[in-house]
């Protein structure tokens, strides 16, 4: 029998520290895999997560989805989700692999942010600046085009860092599904 | 293949709240962008409810029996504690079963709960009450769906408290949960809220739900006591999660 879809609601300010600890590295081979099964260029992405007036927010929760270094979703070794939690300074970090192309889109990282005061959850999505990002049809669809930088992470060294403002100027584009 | 209908206005909340300061500064001013669903936004971890128990579910109070050695089901947990390490309060059984929009159970997916002790404190360091903590309590639970999509909690029933700094908001006793669901748009975080509590009325999150039989669906259901255990009282619960089998293609 179709069902309504339950109403979703904020996170709240008490999420439990121990769901985030350890799950913010996705290199970590799936159970049961051999060692080394996952494969693919380690990276990190980084980033600070403020409100509209700009204060750091502490304890939010960020959560990520992304193919593998082939641009797969269907690789057993390799789980693809992670989560992270700020740091008072509003800081969060993954490690990860650099996922590849999937077919018809560029290289892209989803991300949810989950947090008090978000009567449900936030969904973007990070591009590479050295990446062709060009034909991406999510990135595409973002209006005004304009916008579309915001969802490019910098790169340095090894590490990628995509900054995200829930509101005011500069507010990071969010998609609404 | 699975497709994500809409969100219904009504029975979602839409991100500003009048009564709820925080949401001013947090949802987006910008309208929401919209995008096509691709196979990123339509898949998710592929890993057996088994695998995904041994990778994300041991924390405390989910997997794992109360001595904290051995794993138990990964479909039920226990949050009460027993003898003499059990936790102070009302004892409940949640029974929760988690379904897609075509009301298909959805196994394996993962559902994490949270919530207060039974005088209103989180066991997280951010939550500056001066209520007592309970050594017994960690107010915390993860745990796989079985292949009914049913996850069973034994735990306290959680306190009313007051929301700092806001002018006599009180929260009515509830439980966090957070379901992955089938793929990644089905993610899913909600409150379950208790029957016949007078401080539903009045509460900014429940009621931004604006549609009253949505409300009510976040209301659990209390069991029949006849049938249940003799020590606590049973509360049943069902979870949609979005998504639905799409019609094929002509």
């Amino acid at each position: 029998m179709p069902r309504i879809p339950t109403s979703e609601m904020t996170l709240g300010p008490f999420f439990p520290r121990e769901f985030a600890q350890g799950a913010n590295d996705l290199t970590i081979a799936a159970d049961g895999a051999p060692a080394g099964a996952v494969r693919g260029e380690v990276i990190e992405i980084t980033g600070r997560v403020v409100q509209a007036d700009g204060a750091p927010l502490d304890n939010l929760v960020l959560e990520i989805w992304q193919a593998n270094a082939e641009g797969r979703y269907d690789d057993p070794a390799f789980f693809g989700w992670g989560r992270a939690a700020t740091d008072a300074n509003g800081v969060y970090r993954f490690r990860t692999i650099r996922p590849g192309a999937p077919a018809g889109r560029a290289p892209h990282v989803n991300f949810v942010i989950l947090f008090s005061g978000l009567m449900r959850h936030l969904q973007t999505v990070m591009f590479f600046e050295d990446a062709e990002n060009g034909a991406d049809p999510v990135l595409n669809a973002v209006q005004p085009p304009e916008r579309r930088r915001l969802l490019v992470a910098k790169k340095r060294n090894g590490t990628f860092t995509f900054d995200i403002r829930l509101r005011g100027e500069g507010e990071t584009p969010f998609f609404g599904d | 293949m699975i497709e994500i209908p809409p969100r219904d206005p009504l029975t979602q909340p839409q991100g500003v709240e009048e009564g709820y300061a925080h949401t001013r500064m947090r949802w987006p001013a910008e309208p929401l962008q919209k995008r096509p669903h691709t196979v990123s936004e339509l898949s998710g971890p592929l890993l057996s409810p088994h695998a995904l128990a041994r990778r994300i579910a041991p924390v405390r109070g989910g997997t794992q029996d109360p001595s904290g050695s051995k794993r138990t089901d990964p479909s039920r947990g226990d949050l009460a504690g027993h003898g003499e390490r059990r936790a102070i309060g009302q004892l409940i059984h949640l029974r929760t079963r988690i379904v897609d929009e075509d009301g298909t159970p959805v196994p394996g997916t993962v559902v994490e709960l949270w919530h207060c002790n039974a005088a209103g404190k989180y066991i997280h360091p951010n939550d500056q009450s001066t209520s007592p903590a309970d050594p017994n309590f960690y107010g915390a639970a993860r745990l796989v769906a079985d292949e009914n999509g049913l996850i069973e909690l034994r735990t306290i029933k959680p306190a009313a408290y007051a929301v700092p700094d806001t002018g006599g908001w009180w929260r009515p006793p509830h439980v966090h949960i957070s379901v992955w669901g089938r793929v990644w748009l089905s993610r899913l975080v909600t409150q379950m809220f208790f029957p016949g509590e007078p401080l539903n009325e009045y509460d900014y999150i429940l009621n931004a739900v604006r549609d009253p039989q949505a409300r009510s669906r976040g209301i659990a259901r209390l069991a029949p006591t006849g049938g249940g255990p003799a020590d606590a009282l049973v509360f049943e619960h069902e979870i949609v999660v979005r998504g639905r089998k799409a019609a094929p293609s002509l």
